[in-house]
């Protein structure tokens, strides 16, 4: 019997099965064994399991393009929600599934109905925040008003809620319920539970659920914050609550960062 | 993005990455980084390291983009291959470290049994194969990858790709030859 073929010694080192007569010559063959183990050893090398194809997905944390877009100084940026649904989080999987998961895996699915595609500019953006810019149209000057009391209720009467389900990995959960008083006028009553952010602060939001608009409502702490809301906003229209994670930059702009979200059932 | 404008299909994100267009990175990001964040986290679990891996990853990519050809294959698998590379990276960074800091042990003991840890010759040699490997040119090295990462026999590599079963193993076998030629001229094992 000759030696086994370059082809063969090939497959070998690959641990595949060779037919039945080559498999009996290398059993016995030491020149064409030695060949397979110096073949096999670059296959040692690099297939491990490490370095297979890739496995389950999982979501990188919100943080992690800032410093992406800090070494390559590019100022577009991912939509944080569309990469916060692409997989779940890493790290242990909260109790209650973040509400961008609900969407369909395919992130670019046109209609997600729950994953509200929000172009957040990146933070160091120069043009003018679009939400800025649907602050002027809504006419509306700033954010809700913080109001002092802290959740005592006032008699007025819930008409929406949401529970707020921690984001990418987050440990900040909560609940968000509008209370209308009886002068008409609507509150947005945050309850959060979440540690101090290891830097800058809490944000709260209302997101608009298709487009760009997002109306920023005020700093919020752990514990419970009302929010007066403006005068005509259709909840409808903006029926995303959203926590975020700011900076203390003086930038107006969200920035991206969200630890916390849920969709008001009007 | 414009709200409601159609979004581009993989392809287009690719010609666009390759092109340098600055919205194709995003999108690339959108699309591919919980399956680059999923292999550094299968490599390292979740923490610094995997998130390390997953943002040199993007960054080497963008400023190397010079280096990927749309044609040769999809943004994605390329962006895996970059991923490899980061991780046998950051073993090696790794394993620099033991040595150095078997260095300075060995220096405050003083002991006789002075001499430099030897290098781990797998985290050297993976790192010169990876190399390698992007020196190839296609089919033969996505048929060396679908038998490595993918762990296809040759049968299912021929069935994947469309290629003649005797192309497949000719390629695998001149393949495994120039790795194995290069582990032998350069490899850790002979040089530590
Ligand atoms: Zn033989």
């Amino acid at each position: 019997m000759p030696h086994c073929t370059p082809e063969d010694l090939g497959l070998a080192a690959l641990r595949e099965p060779l037919d039945r007569d080559s498999a009996a010559h290398l059993a016995g063959c030491a020149t064409c064994r030695t060949d397979v183990a110096r073949l096999r050893r670059a296959v040692d090398v690099l297939a491990v399991p490490e370095l297979a194809d890739p496995g389950p997905p999982v979501a990188p944390p919100p943080g992690l393009w800032a410093g992406i877009a800090g070494a390559t100084g590019v100022v577009t940026a991912p939509r944080p929600d569309v990469v916060a649904a692409s997989a779940p989080p890493a790290g242990p999987v909260p109790d209650a599934l973040p509400v961008p998961m609900t969407a369909p895996p395919d992130a670019s699915a046109p209609d997600a109905p729950l994953a509200p595609v929000v172009p957040l500019r990146p933070r160091r953006s120069r043009l003018l925040p679009a939400a800025a810019a649907a602050l002027v149209g809504l006419g509306i000057g700033a954010g809700g008003v913080l109001l002092t009391d802290r959740g005592d209720g006032d008699g007025g009467v819930p008409v929406a809620a949401a529970a707020l389900d921690p984001l990418e990995g987050s440990d900040a959960s909560g609940s968000a319920e509008v209370v209308e008083r009886e002068d008409g006028t609507r509150v947005l009553r945050v309850e959060l539970s979440a540690d101090a952010p290891a830097e800058g602060y809490y944000e709260a939001w209302l997101l608009d659920e298709s487009v760009s608009g997002l109306i920023p409502l005020g700093v919020v702490r752990a514990g419970t914050e009302d929010f007066e809301l403006p005068e005509g906003l259709d909840l409808g229209e903006y029926p995303v609550v959203d926590v975020s994670v700011e900076p203390l930059d003086g930038d107006p702009a969200h920035s991206g960062v969200s630890v916390a979200r849920g969709l008001l059932d009007t | 993005m414009p709200a409601g404008a159609a979004e581009p299909d993989d392809d287009e994100v690719g010609r666009r990455f390759a092109a340098g267009d600055e919205q194709a990175l995003a999108w690339a990001y959108e699309r591919y980084a919980a399956r680059v964040h999923g292999m550094a986290v299968r490599a390292f679990g979740p923490g610094p390291d995997a998130e390390d891996v997953t943002q040199q990853v993007f960054v080497s990519a963008w400023t190397g983009r010079a280096g990927f050809r749309p044609e040769q294959g999809p943004l994605p698998a390329w962006l895996t291959g970059v991923c490899r590379h980061k991780i046998a990276d950051t073993w090696a960074r790794r394993d620099k470290q033991r040595r150095a800091t078997e260095a300075a042990i060995a220096d405050a003991q003083a002991g006789p049994a002075r001499g430099s840890a030897p290098v781990d010759a797998a985290v050297a040699d993976r790192v010169l194969l990876l190399g390698e490997l992007d020196r190839l040119g296609q089919p033969q090295r996505g048929i060396i990858e679908l038998a490595f990462f993918a762990d296809l026999t040759h049968t299912q590599i021929a069935e994947r790709t469309g290629l003649p079963l005797g192309t497949v193993k000719s390629h695998i076998r001149r393949t495994l030859e120039r790795l194995r030629d290069r582990l032998e001229v350069d490899g850790a094992a002979l040089h530590a």
